[in-house]
């Protein structure tokens, strides 16, 4: 059925990695998105690792997760026949989204001022890895070499080690995320005044973006950020913020401040006294005014009381599980969170009672699967995947035939010669 | 024609630290009116938090703030206070949007809940972010986004191997991932009333928004019992694939990052490279990857002398995926980020001009840009409540001096 927040408007997505997550959620929002395939297939079928480790194109967890609901159409931008076919389909359409080398589109004449000239309601979003000016407009950019060149990698990993990407690249759901957001700025007035326009995201400006107050700090506090593990070093003391339990690592930060930081202060010093863990300087202390190396430059008794503090809380924290901690910490109103795993995540109560996740049909596959579900609850219009990522050219038939209604027999041509 | 995307929105903002005021800095970038609604008795931790003007902490000194609260106005009530609360009332047939991202309790206690909120203007579309959710038993659960990061299994797959504790991204990572689904969510609602009338409620959990980034991990756990862990920067689909350290430049270390997905990118990368002897152990795919560890030290020992920047350009004008590892220093001075126009000085009122990071995509016919600065601490209370609210001089003063606006 689909959320009716976009229902009735259509999406052409020829995105591969660095844009698959915005056609997701304009499918989420019930838009129609078709992905359009070569007919080798979308190279996001071939990203490991696969549902049970069976490499198959319609396997890839990747695949699975950022495709869902989309319908497949395969076309062969390479043939005069598929790119007239292109443009038929364009006239029927409200967004196309590409991740294409800069210039790719414009040389087979469906740049974005040909496009427009066919339907100028059409908003067309383009994903590049460095801009479309720059000196680097034509660079490559796997996720690891954005992730490097935005900023986020320098500062992840121990000093004297690598610096580190996570292991779940991120640099093209960002730009992904990135290009809906400016596809549905672009909707807006495109609704009201009747014209589309061109948007191009920065895959690398998507991932600075990320940077949070670190972007600044070199240029007003003087230094930049060093990789330090698990410590946060941000106003040149360090704090740790990973402390090891029975079962694995917890979360916290611990300083005090205005608001949330004492009160979560002060009931962790509490849980510590009543099982004997607590230093006499913690008990009674003035939290509210306490955070050195957060949110103020440290003293010298800072530094002190920060080394006592952090010791007796990984002590304090090494007999117990992250459950037990984190469900105190719930009860009490303290700032730790676990550092939590897929399987922890999957058994989390909080998800369970919103009724996060929601199993998806996959008859492909002959299973269902348990997939992330709505990225936000609406009151009147809920959104969420409903449908599994479609089979290559699955849709061939519904789009070509009955949306742009070519007959069987130019069907059949069309396919002899190669452009579908 | 309109100069900016969402000219004539207007937005009531009450939300705070990240998520919140980084979605209607999306509107506001691009036209929308947001006045956000800040209160002295409880200000915004982020004017806490560095980087500070000349270093000096002050409630209008923090970029942290500024940065996410270009393009609105600000004015500062005490909202504790019943006054305060009937002039918001007065101001809610104005606004269009509604944000706020206080915990799911405080809201209803002031009566300023959408359902109180609906009642006087049907079709207000309302966003309520927080860190779990409006429902369920942890909704309450205080936090940054730093601990959502940790919850939401970003700590966790980020680390050199699963035997060593986590090397977790730098911030509240998860505060730069909820954003771009609550703007999306706020904007597919906005044309949804445009064409139906009806406004609604959003419940936005910044957890479930986040866990998004990681969906691939979560169908395989839940299919196939694999649990994703840390695997420092090896891949499964190229080789080589990781940061490569380089020559040091002015007594700082430099690295490459560099990832190969072919056999034609590895020939391209060993021609640019002026075709160093390497053996028929890394001549496929499949050999590179059998053959990680050995791979690394041959790539690391050809770059190990080389200046990480060159490197890179050489390498791209040759095909192949690479780019020095950047701080915080070198993405000011990148030309690509320049050209983008990326980063931007805005002069505030009270910290003169300061850097702004700016918007990571362009529109072409309706560009949204950083419009103003951050508000100073109620610098807009004249203009809001005289202007758009009427009200004049004496009465402003009166609140003022009651201690019901600062």
């Amino acid at each position: 059925m689909g959320s009716e927040l976009l229902s009735g408007f259509r999406m052409l997505d020829f995105a591969d990695e660095k844009g698959a997550l915005c056609g997701k959620i304009f499918a989420d929002l019930g838009a129609d998105v078709i992905k359009v395939e070569p007919p080798q297939g979308c190279p996001t079928r071939r990203i490991p690792p696969f549902l049970d480790d069976l490499p198959d194109a319609d396997r890839g967890l990747y695949f699975i997760a950022y495709q869902a609901g989309k319908r497949s159409v395969t076309l062969n931008l390479g043939s005069p026949d598929g790119r007239a076919l292109l443009e038929d389909l364009v006239r029927k359409s409200d967004f196309l989204l590409e991740s294409f080398p800069v210039g790719y589109m414009d040389s087979l004449g469906l740049g974005y001022e040909r496009l427009a000239e066919l339907n100028q309601r059409l908003i067309y979003a383009s994903i590049t890895p460095f801009g479309d000016k720059g000196p680097g407009k034509d660079y490559k950019a796997y996720d690891i070499v954005s992730w490097a060149s935005g900023g986020p990698m320098f500062m992840m990993g121990e000093a004297g080690k690598p610096p580190l990407e996570m292991s779940l690249p991120q640099a093209g759901l960002h730009a992904g995320a990135e290009a809906a957001v400016a596809s549905l700025l672009a909707h807006y007035p495109r609704e009201i005044e009747g014209r589309g326009q061109r948007v191009v995201v920065d895959m690398q400006a998507c991932v600075a973006w990320t940077l949070m107050n670190e972007q600044a700090m070199p240029i007003m506090h003087g230094d930049y950020i060093r990789r330090s593990g698990v410590y946060y070093t941000a106003t040149g003391t360090r704090r740790k913020v990973v402390y090891t339990c029975k079962d694995g690592y917890i979360s916290t930060l611990l300083a005090g401040g205005p608001g949330v930081g004492a009160i979560s202060m002060k009931a962790m010093v509490a849980w510590m006294k009543e099982r004997g863990a607590a230093a006499d300087w913690m008990i009674g202390k003035d939290w509210a005014s306490w955070a050195p190396g957060i949110l103020m430059e440290a003293t010298d008794t800072d530094r002190q009381e920060i080394a006592d503090l952090e010791e007796r809380v990984e002590r304090f924290f090494s007999p117990m599980t992250k459950r037990e901690i984190y469900t105190e910490g719930l009860k009490r109103r303290i700032l730790l969170a676990p550092v939590a795993t897929a399987a922890d995540i999957a058994d989390d109560e909080q998800l369970k009672a919103r009724n996060y996740f929601v199993r998806v049909e996959h008859d492909t596959l002959g299973r269902t699967l348990t997939m992330p579900g709505a990225f936000a609850k609406f009151s009147l219009t809920p959104v969420g995947p409903e449908l599994r990522a479609p089979r290559l050219g699955e849709h061939n038939g519904e789009v070509w035939g009955k949306l742009l209604g070519i007959d069987g027999a130019r069907l059949g041509r069309l396919r002899a010669i190669g452009a579908i | 024609m309109r100069r900016y995307a969402l000219e004539g929105v207007h937005v009531l903002d009450f939300s705070w630290v990240g998520v919140g005021p980084i979605t209607t800095k999306y509107l506001g970038d691009n036209g929308a009116d947001v006045i956000r609604v800040e209160s002295l008795a409880r200000p915004d931790v982020l004017r806490l938090a560095p980087p500070w003007k000349d270093a000096q902490p002050g409630i209008d000194r923090s970029q942290f703030f500024a940065s996410y609260n270009t393009s609105k106005r600000s004015i500062a009530l005490d909202l504790s206070k019943p006054k305060a609360r009937a002039l918001v009332l007065k101001l809610l047939p104005w606004a269009d949007i509604v944000a706020e991202s206080f915990t799911p309790k405080a809201l209803r206690k002031w009566e300023l809940d959408y359902e109180h909120l609906r009642a006087l203007k049907p079709d207000l579309i309302m966003l309520s972010t927080c860190m779990q959710g409006q429902t369920g038993p942890n909704a309450l659960y205080p936090g940054y986004g730093q601990l959502m990061a940790a919850l939401s299994g970003f700590y966790h797959i980020s680390g050199y191997s699963p035997g060593e504790p986590p090397c977790p991204p730098y911030g509240a990572y998860s505060d730069f991932i909820a954003p771009r689904f609550s703007a999306c969510a706020l904007l597919a609602a906005l044309d949804y009333r445009r064409r139906t009338g009806r406004g609604q409620y959003i419940d936005m959990s910044q957890y479930e928004a986040a866990l998004h980034n990681l969906a691939p991990a979560l169908i395989d756990y839940f299919a196939a019992g694999r649990v994703a862990g840390p695997q420092g920067n090896r891949s499964e689909r190229y080789a080589p694939h990781g940061a490569y350290r380089c020559a040091d430049l002015d007594g700082q270390e430099r690295w490459l990052a560099l990832a190969v997905a072919n056999d034609e990118e590895w020939g391209a990368m060993l021609a640019a490279l002026e075709n160093p002897p390497a053996t028929e152990r890394f001549a496929t795919m499949e050999r590179r990857m059998h053959n990680r560890a050995a791979l690394d030290e041959f790539v690391g020992a050809l770059v190990r002398e080389r200046d990480a920047d060159a490197l890179a350009a050489t390498l791209q004008a040759a095909g192949v995926s690479a780019y020095p590892v950047q701080n915080c220093v070198d993405i000011h001075r990148d030309d690509n980020l320049e050209a983008f126009g990326f980063w931007h000085w805005l002069d505030h009122k009270v910290m003169g001009p300061s850097p702004y990071d700016g918007l990571a995509h362009r529109l072409s016919r309706t560009p949204g840009e950083l419009r103003s600065p951050a508000p100073a601490l109620g610098q807009h209370n004249d203009e809001v409540l005289g202007g758009l609210l009427g009200l004049d001089a004496a009465e402003i003063a009166r609140l003022k001096e009651e201690r019901v606006i600062f």
